[in-house]
């Protein structure tokens, strides 16, 4: 009898956590549900927000079929890229701090400093110092190197290849800096038996400290990729504005050409398929990680 | 438990009651538009087309601030590149300045066919606006939907020392295209750069479009057809200029670094003596008069390139001008402001500031005492002028006009894959914004 009668009481009590997480789940919902649901409804819209047409899957099929937005996702593609190259530089320059090489601290303040940045200021920067007749080419035709000296901005080929070297000179002191941040948190005793066993300095990094740090690795590489997929956008905004022509688009800013122009169907679309796209690498990315995990 | 929910339900309740009369007390303020007071926000763009443009309004707005203690009015200025895409950012938020800038003609009246904004013409007597010049450019449906403050000419720029150094004649301008190629040449054999302009932002590509690609038309009629199919953009007669920029690229005589410097960068080039010839803005020309000194340049209308009756139509647009948005609580206050700024005070001023002339009537032409500049006001008289970006549906100037100049300036398309992309982006266009392309062809019908 007892029994029974404390069993509505429990329940009352087992609900009471869910009460006080509605505000949050409500403010969640708002914030994060309400716009995806959103912007999933307008892709099957034309028009403009005040005067919306139901054009069905009209605005995914005219993106697909447009070139404008097939360079753009090559261009995201082949950002990918600065990934692999940005983590080894930051990788290898880490591992040389981490030897507590004279003036480490100063030299980590400098290739740190690109990071605390603005993307704009550096944006404004580069595209002066990377123009047809700009810093960089005037000091190589000086040192007789004129064959180097490129249109870095306005060749439709080297475009993105100058967004992709902006990235990598940004993002590389974060790299370094969580790289050092992990070595220095491994426990000395490894490294000092490795190298009482005899290792070598390439044997000691490469088999004893990097594998130690690999769960580090993949989450900046998978930062990272989220990063180039998705936080491009002030890069090449500011540096070449996706040109010439879309030469250097990316999607992001292929979503707002198409929403500033009033396109807001075809930017819906977009971004919808830009979330499809940062979803399917991130859930790649945690089954890797189970996987090593468990091997 | 039921306590609770009761608190909660009451607080719900009162809070809705709180917001509810906030609202409906902000409404109630929000009714009356008493012109005397009231606080505006006004987006404003017309530095790169006037230098001094910005610093003028703000003198113009302590003044009337002074005489008009009860308004305020708060000037954002807007950057070239995000012009269109902030106001249609506005629009489709339909929240923003209560005044707005836009180039003339389709960025104008695009925004009044999406409901954004609301005839002037409602707001200010026709007997002030008959005044104001280029009005035609922003009529639609009988209205006129924005307010011109200047006009911008495009003439021709030549360096008189530059020519002479070349072993031409310093005071004579080419007329025709093959003048012009025939100068171009002798330039850059006594290693001068013959033309400058700068189009990394694609605005260098759609001024020749502009300036050039007209001269083949015998009327804008012919370019709106065009835009809605009734014409074939592909047609040399609409696309045909873009061999002349392949041509002049190929042969050396644009600036080397055309596509990586900025179309404001490429105007530079002539006040720095780099480029013996170019072309810019009546503001521009002001400028480079005070760098040069007038004995040192000359200004001409461009040289002749095609054979429509177009080709010998001069360049003048107002421009950019100001509107008010639908959803200003102040649209009186907004047009009494703008009225100000046509008073005789306030152009005088404006062409002391930028050596621009006003777009209005009533700025006496005996103000205009320096000898370029009388040239240029003479120019801005041709009794027949268009400037064709104006036409172009925005979204396919960004895309199409401008990206295209783009690919060409950086050798990276021919004028046939260009012609492509025009068709590309103007068949997107139509099925994008089938209101707008609508709007559009009822515009081309019935004006």
């Amino acid at each position: 009898m007892a029994t029974s009668a404390r069993r509505p009481h429990r329940r009352r009590r087992a609900l009471w956590p869910y009460l006080y997480a509605l505000p949050a789940l409500g403010a969640m919902a708002f914030a994060f549900g309400f716009p995806l649901v959103q912007v999933v409804r307008d892709s099957f819209y034309a028009g403009n927000f005040s005067s919306p047409i139901w054009v069905g899957l009209d605005n995914y099929r005219g993106v697909l079929s447009d070139p404008a937005f097939r360079q753009s996702i090559f261009n995201n593609m082949k950002l990918l890229l600065a990934v692999p190259i940005m983590l080894a530089l930051g990788l290898a320059i880490a591992l040389v701090l981490n030897d507590r090489i004279r003036g480490g601290r100063h030299y980590q303040s400098v290739v740190f400093l690109p990071y605390v940045l603005p993307a704009t200021a550096i944006g404004i920067a580069f595209s002066f110092l990377l123009q047809e007749n700009g810093v960089l080419n005037r000091s190589l035709r000086k040192a007789h190197l004129g064959g180097l000296a490129y249109d870095w901005l306005g060749n439709s080929h080297l475009a993105i290849v100058s967004v992709g070297g902006l990235v990598i000179w940004q993002q590389l002191g974060f790299a370094v800096v969580v790289f050092t941040a992990a070595l220095l948190a491994l426990p000395p005793e490894t490294a000092e038996a490795a190298r009482i066993d005899g290792a070598g300095w390439w044997q000691l990094q490469l088999r004893v400290l990097v594998p130690q740090i690999r769960p580090i690795i993949e989450l900046l590489t998978v930062i990272q990729v989220i990063t180039v997929i998705s936080w491009v956008f002030n890069y090449v905004y500011v540096l070449t504005a996706g040109g010439p022509g879309f030469s250097s688009s990316v999607m992001e800013l292929y979503i707002w050409r198409s929403f500033s122009s009033g396109a807001d169907g075809t930017a819906a679309s977009v971004a919808v398929m830009l979330l499809g796209m940062a979803s399917v690498l991130i859930g790649l990315s945690l089954w890797v990680r189970r996987q090593a995990v468990a091997t | 438990m039921k306590r609770v929910l009761v608190s909660l339900g009451a607080a719900l309740v009162l809070g809705s009651a709180l917001f509810a009369a906030t609202a409906a007390s902000k409404t109630a303020k929000s009714v009356a538009d008493d012109p005397n007071n009231a606080s505006l926000t006004y987006w404003y763009w017309a530095e790169s087309d006037a230098p001094g443009a910005n610093a003028w309004l703000k003198k113009e707005v302590a003044l009337y601030e002074k005489s008009h203690p009860k308004v305020k009015v708060s000037v954002v200025i807007q950057s070239t590149d995000t012009l269109t895409s902030a106001f249609t950012t506005a629009a489709q938020t339909k929240s923003g300045p209560d005044i707005a800038t836009q180039w003339a003609t389709l960025p104008t009246l695009t925004p009044a066919w999406g409901g954004a904004t609301v005839p002037i013409s409602d707001y200010v007597p026709k007997s002030e606006w008959k005044n104001w010049i280029s009005t035609s450019e922003n009529m639609w449906e009988g209205k006129l939907w924005a307010m011109p403050q200047y006009l911008i000419g495009i003439p021709f720029v030549w360096n008189k020392p530059l020519f002479k150094k070349a072993g031409l004649n310093p005071n004579v301008a080419p007329k025709t295209w093959a003048q012009f190629l025939a100068d171009a040449k002798k330039l850059k054999a006594a290693g001068i750069t013959p033309f400058g302009m700068g189009n990394q932002d694609g605005y260098g590509g759609a001024w020749f479009f502009s300036l050039i690609g007209k001269q083949n038309l015998n009327s804008i009629t012919e370019l709106k057809q065009a835009m809605i199919g009734g014409q074939d953009f592909a047609n040399p007669k609409f696309s045909g200029f873009y061999q002349a920029l392949v041509d002049l690229q190929k042969k050396g005589y644009l600036n080397s670094d055309v596509a990586s410097i900025s179309f404001g960068q490429g105007f530079e080039l002539f006040g720095q003596k780099k480029v013996a010839m170019s072309w810019g803005t009546d503001g521009n020309v002001a400028q480079w008069e005070s760098q040069l000194g007038a004995k040192n340049m000359g200004v001409a209308a461009i040289p002749l390139w095609g054979h429509g009756k177009l080709a010998t139509s001069y360049d003048v647009t107002q421009s950019s001008d100001a509107f008010i948005t639908k959803w200003s609580k102040h649209p009186r206050a907004a047009a009494q402001f703008l009225m100000f700024l046509h008073k005789p005070q306030a152009l005088k001023a404006w062409y002391k500031a930028t050596g621009v002339f006003p777009a209005d009537k009533r700025f006496p032409s005996s103000s205009v005492t320096d000898p370029i500049a009388k040239q240029l006001l003479k120019l801005d008289q041709s009794p027949v002028s268009v400037w064709p970006e104006n036409f172009v549906p925005p979204q396919v100037d960004q895309n199409a006009d401008l990206a295209g100049g783009e690919l060409i300036t950086s050798g990276s398309a021919s004028p046939a894959k260009v012609v492509k992309l025009w068709k590309t982006q103007l068949s997107q266009w139509k099925s994008q914004h089938p209101d707008e392309f609508n709007s559009y062809k009822k515009w081309v019908t019935t004006g």
